[in-house]
């Protein structure tokens, strides 16, 4: 379809996404688009029908008076409906972006008002639930649309429409209206906002064009030939409010042959990964780390049996995984890794609907060397990538593999250039980067120099020709004794154990590290299942003796990886678990962690592990008794 | 959904139809490709005496899938089963003396007999459950072996009905390798009818009806309808294995059908397990084929002529304690194994099923 290179990126910076969605209707209408599964059936929709659907969509938008330039804001999990409208909002000209389902109440009411959206589109009632309390202090939202209206029950607001009754009358009739709407976009007009998910401070919001999108995404066919090369089945579960999911979801499927599955409900996901078997996923580290901690669980919990077989076929697999990074792989190793393979790993990734992958492809956040090798042990060719929202769905560099040494985030595609700067920052140019950011044109100039150069806030270096992240956004930790540490690359670390979900490292301006845990609920709870110890829940599992130990023994192994200066001395275990979901708290609706804002949050736990009060007042308390004291006897 | 998705990764379903097929994975398919062309070459290369013994296995799998269906899934216990292989046989027996009746007409006519005979089993189940159930079907069996025994005696056929083999198209079966074909035909049509009764709303109202008659009830469900709809169901296929039976062995005699035969019937669904039809035929092939492993396993112990007279004896009580053993220590039977095995490799390398999102 689209060859990689320069040519295909500037047609494509010459078109938008509505437009080729009605050139595949037209070229292939009976060829498969995507699939959806609804009441436990995978709906087959062809290009023909998605345009149909879009252009209803699209018609019932327009008849609520939506035009060009109108914000609309989707909330909501992925679901085909949700890509639908925000096609059929992008054709009519209209600026679409998505808010996360798990954004908490004062997130929502921001980014709506930020982003001046004139329609709200709810996937279902839980969302409506989240929008109906503050839409009246929203000037500029004129209509909230809800997509699944199963849970409806006696909501009456002048504002409110049913999906399903909007789109009720459409018929074929309307494609003809439909083609002349989308032949009247212009590639340079705005197409969607991506908010940002905002570490540190509010989130903002990139205003991405049409065309730019569209050229600028076509870059990841550069570095993976293979999504152009064949049909490829892929699962859609990344929230599609960010720029990865949207790429996954809405255009790598109308630039490549990537066919993108809809589960029946997010929470069924492992199970639409198990009944589809993806050949191609795009994921983000944390699920590589949980499904990694899961299986490793399993089979310490396996009979010994099993686990023996398992213990041997990796250690043949380590072996195979380290020459085969270093290029030295014999047939031998092969025939006997293979057999290994079929024995103990390909069950395993049966299991996930892992074992017809082709290609793994992780971003969105630095992924932990050990999982990518984890994963290349078992046999997935799993590489890292790395982009950022302001590029406008294209990628700054990634790992072409097959079976990359796990470390760095590969090469730059064609026709982008990448540069560091004096101190190590990443700069990237490209014809095809974000228009700016809405309503901020201050951020806009501090993220776009004068020479064209877009500043990523990241810090890498080169490493044979490949580009290495030291670290993100430029997080860097200095110890009261003047050594500089970077705390994400020792939360990684700490993260790699099955039992950590989330870590936290402080110690800036302190004697010694220390990190705040949360605990990984399932394999935790299973652990301790495992050996009859009681529990009634989070809390009381995060508390218990015994889990404080295991986590002492995870964290001492990760300290025997690091320098002296970089281990951790002390640690608590949070009570709860996050919840982006919740008013204030410290992470980010994408689960990425603000640490200024973890401080504040749980400063007294942090300044416990600092605080040498109790231990002097201890001290204090026994210092008597245990002093000999002769003259008594 | 009726049916669960396989255990293996990678098929989903695009539309309803699919729902219905029966093999779905590749392995599925492999499996029963090789166990299809093993069943068509074993009546080649095995000796008459072990063809008998496959053919005995077919008729008793049809006979034990019924019982399945009425006590595994509608859980209606019942032990006038020999009682309904009689009849079936004297059906056949009877419409051959009497009217020279050809097998396509004794068949369906066994069918009929069993179907009616069925509605009578079936109407105390309305009132009674259990023990009392089990005792009311014990007196038809009584009644119909009576009348067969009425029937044999009046009619001068005191030592038994004599058959022909039955004819299609003017050539008679009498080639055991064609009697095989023949009873495999059957059972494997039998499967089938009760594969498809099971995976739908009759087989789901009937286990709901095991489960609890109440909530079946309060679900919508006509107890009444489906109680005697199992019997109708089961009757029916019981009768038509007593008419195979009967033009199997060639003859028709009341002694075949003592007590003791609904008592292997019964065991057949329990050593196989409750509830599952690979259980019918695992417990139909193993409890036809015991008395001859009993009798193999005497014969190699020293001295063996002297056991000879103690081998009905041993048969008994041997059986006997594998019944016992099995309910003791595999209350779920030789298909409860069978899982047991198939689970360990399937979840391979797990012991436990929480990796997974697999549906099993």
């Amino acid at each position: 379809m689209t060859a990689p290179g320069g040519s295909a990126a500037a047609a494509l910076r010459r078109k938008t996404a509505p437009g080729l969605l009605v050139e595949h209707a037209r070229t292939w209408p009976d060829e498969v688009a995507f699939r959806a599964k609804h009441l436990g059936i995978y709906r087959e929709r062809t290009w023909r029908k998605y345009m149909e659907l879009v252009a209803g969509a699209a018609r019932a938008f327009a008849s609520l008076g939506l035009g060009a330039g109108d914000r609309v804001a989707i909330m909501g999990d992925p679901c085909e409906e949700w890509v639908i409208c925000d096609l059929a909002a992008q054709s009519l000209g209209a600026i679409t972006y998505g808010i996360y389902p798990t954004a908490s109440a004062s997130e929502l009411e921001y980014q709506m008002r930020d982003g001046g959206a004139a329609m709200f589109v709810a996937e279902n009632q839980e969302y409506v639930d989240k929008i109906l309390p503050i839409a009246d202090r929203l000037p500029t939202l004129r209509r909230i649309v809800v997509i699944d209206d199963s849970a409806m029950f006696g909501y009456e607001h002048p504002q409110l429409l049913r999906y399903r009754d909007l789109v009720a009358a459409s018929d074929a009739s309307i494609l003809p209206w439909f083609e002349e709407q989308v032949s009247k976009l212009a590639p340079e007009a705005p197409a969607f906002i991506v908010y940002t998910s905002g570490t540190t401070g509010d989130p903002k919001g990139a205003l991405i064009t049409h065309g730019k999108h569209l050229a600028a995404t076509s870059n990841i066919l550069d570095i993976y030939p293979t999504l152009a090369d064949k049909n490829h089945r892929t699962v859609v579960y990344l929230p599609l409010c960010h720029v990865l999911g949207r790429d996954i979801a809405v255009t790598l499927p109308l630039i490549s042959r990537l066919i993108p599955h809809f589960g029946e409900d997010i929470e069924d996901f492992t199970t639409t990964l198990f009944e589809t078997a993806p050949t191609l996923l795009f994921t983000v580290p944390r699920y590589l780390q949980k499904f990694a901690s899961h299986i490793l669980v399993g089979v310490i919990n396996s009979s010994a049996v099993k686990r023996t077989a398992y213990n041997l076929a990796m250690r043949v697999a380590r072996r195979h995984a380290r020459r085969r990074w270093d290029g030295k792989v014999s047939i031998a190793d092969s025939a006997i890794y293979e057999f290994c393979r079929l024995v103990a790993f390909k069950p395993i990734l049966n299991k996930l609907g892992f074992d017809q992958l082709e290609l793994v492809v992780s971003g969105g956040a630095p992924l932990p060397a050990e999982t990518a090798a984890l994963w290349q042990i078992y046999g997935v060719n799993t590489v890292e990538m790395y982009g950022q929202t302001e590029t406008a769905g294209g990628i700054i560099s990634g790992q072409r593999g097959p079976f990359p040494r796990p470390g760095d985030v590969g090469s730059v595609p064609n026709g982008w250039q990448v540069r560091l700067s004096d101190n190590g920052e990443v700069l990237v140019k490209s014809p095809d980067l974000f228009e700016g950011y809405w309503n901020n044109e201050e951020a806009t100039r501090a993220v776009i120099g004068t020479d064209g150069f877009m500043h990523t806030g990241d810090v890498g270096e080169w490493r044979g020709g490949a580009l290495r992240l030291v670290d993100r956004a430029r997080d860097f930790i200095v110890t009261s004794g003047g050594k500089t540490l970077s705390p994400s690359f020792i939360e990684n670390l700490l993260r790699a154990s099955p039992y950590v979900a989330e870590a936290v490292v402080f110690g800036h301006g302190r004697k010694y590290l220390t990190a705040l845990i949360e605990i990984d609920y399932d394999t935790v709870a299973d652990w301790a299942r495992s050996r009859s110890i009681a529990y009634s829940g989070f809390t009381s599992l995060a508390q218990s003796p015994e889990i404080g130990r295991l986590i002492k023994t995870e964290i001492d192994r990760t300290n025997a990886e690091l320098s002296r200066v970089e281990q951790i001395k002390a640690f608590r275990i949070l009570p709860k678990a996050l919840d982006p979901e919740e008013e204030g708290e410290p992470v980010t609706p994408t689960r990425k962690v603000k640490r200024n804002l973890m401080y504040v949050r749980f400063k007294s736990l942090v300044e416990a592990m600092y605080d040498d009060r109790e231990e002097r007042l201890l001290a204090g308390e026994v210092a008597g008794a245990l002093k000999p004291q002769g003259g008594l006897i | 959904m009726s049916r669960r998705m396989p255990w293996a990764s990678g098929y989903f379903r695009t539309g309803y139809a699919q729902d219905f097929k029966l093999i779905e994975t590749r392995l599925e398919r492999v499996s029963a490709g090789l166990f299809a062309v093993a069943l068509s070459v074993f009546p080649f290369v095995a000796s008459p005496f072990q063809l008998d013994l496959a053919c005995q296995v077919f008729l008793a799998a049809i006979g034990s899938l019924s019982l399945m269906l009425l006590t595994g899934y509608a859980g209606q216990i019942s032990l006038g089963h020999a009682g309904l292989l009689a009849a079936g046989a004297f059906t056949a027996g009877i419409l051959f003396k009497e009217f020279g009746a050809p097998f396509w007409v004794t068949l369906p006519a066994a069918a009929a007999v069993g179907a009616l005979l069925g509605i009578v089993f079936g109407l105390p189940s309305l009132r009674l459950r259990g023990l009392y159930l089990a005792v009311s079907t014990l007196a038809l069996h009584f009644v119909v072996v009576y009348l067969g025994g009425e029937y044999e005696t009046k009619r001068g056929y005191s030592t038994g009905i004599v058959i022909d083999p039955p004819s299609i198209g003017g050539y008679a079966v009498i080639n055991p390798r064609i009697w095989y074909f023949v009873l495999l035909a059957a059972a494997a049509a039998t499967l089938f009818i009760c594969l498809n009764l099971i995976r739908s709303r009759t087989g789901r109202a009937w286990r709901a009806i095991r489960s609890h008659e109440t909530v079946a009830e309060a679900l919508g469900i006509g107890i009444a309808s489906y109680k005697l709809l199992a019997f109708v169901v089961s009757s029916a296929i019981t009768a038509v294995a007593g008419a195979l039976f009967a033009y199997y062995r060639g003859f028709v005699s009341v002694e075949a059908f003592s007590l003791f035969l609904t008592i292997q019937y019964v065991a057949m669904v329990i050593i196989g397990g409750m509830g599952s039809l690979l259980g019918a035929l695992l417990g139909a092939m193993f409890v036809t084929l015991f008395p001859y492993w009993i009798e193999a396993a005497l014969a190699a112990l020293p001295g063996a002529a002297r056991y000879a007279s103690v081998l009905f004896a041993v048969n008994y009580a041997a059986f006997g304690l594998v019944m016992i053993l099995f309910l003791v220590f595999e209350p779920l039977g030789l298909v409860g194994i069978w899982h047991r095995i198939q689970t360990f490799f399937l979840l391979w390398p797990f012991k436990h099923r929480q990796v997974t999102g697999t549906n099993r």
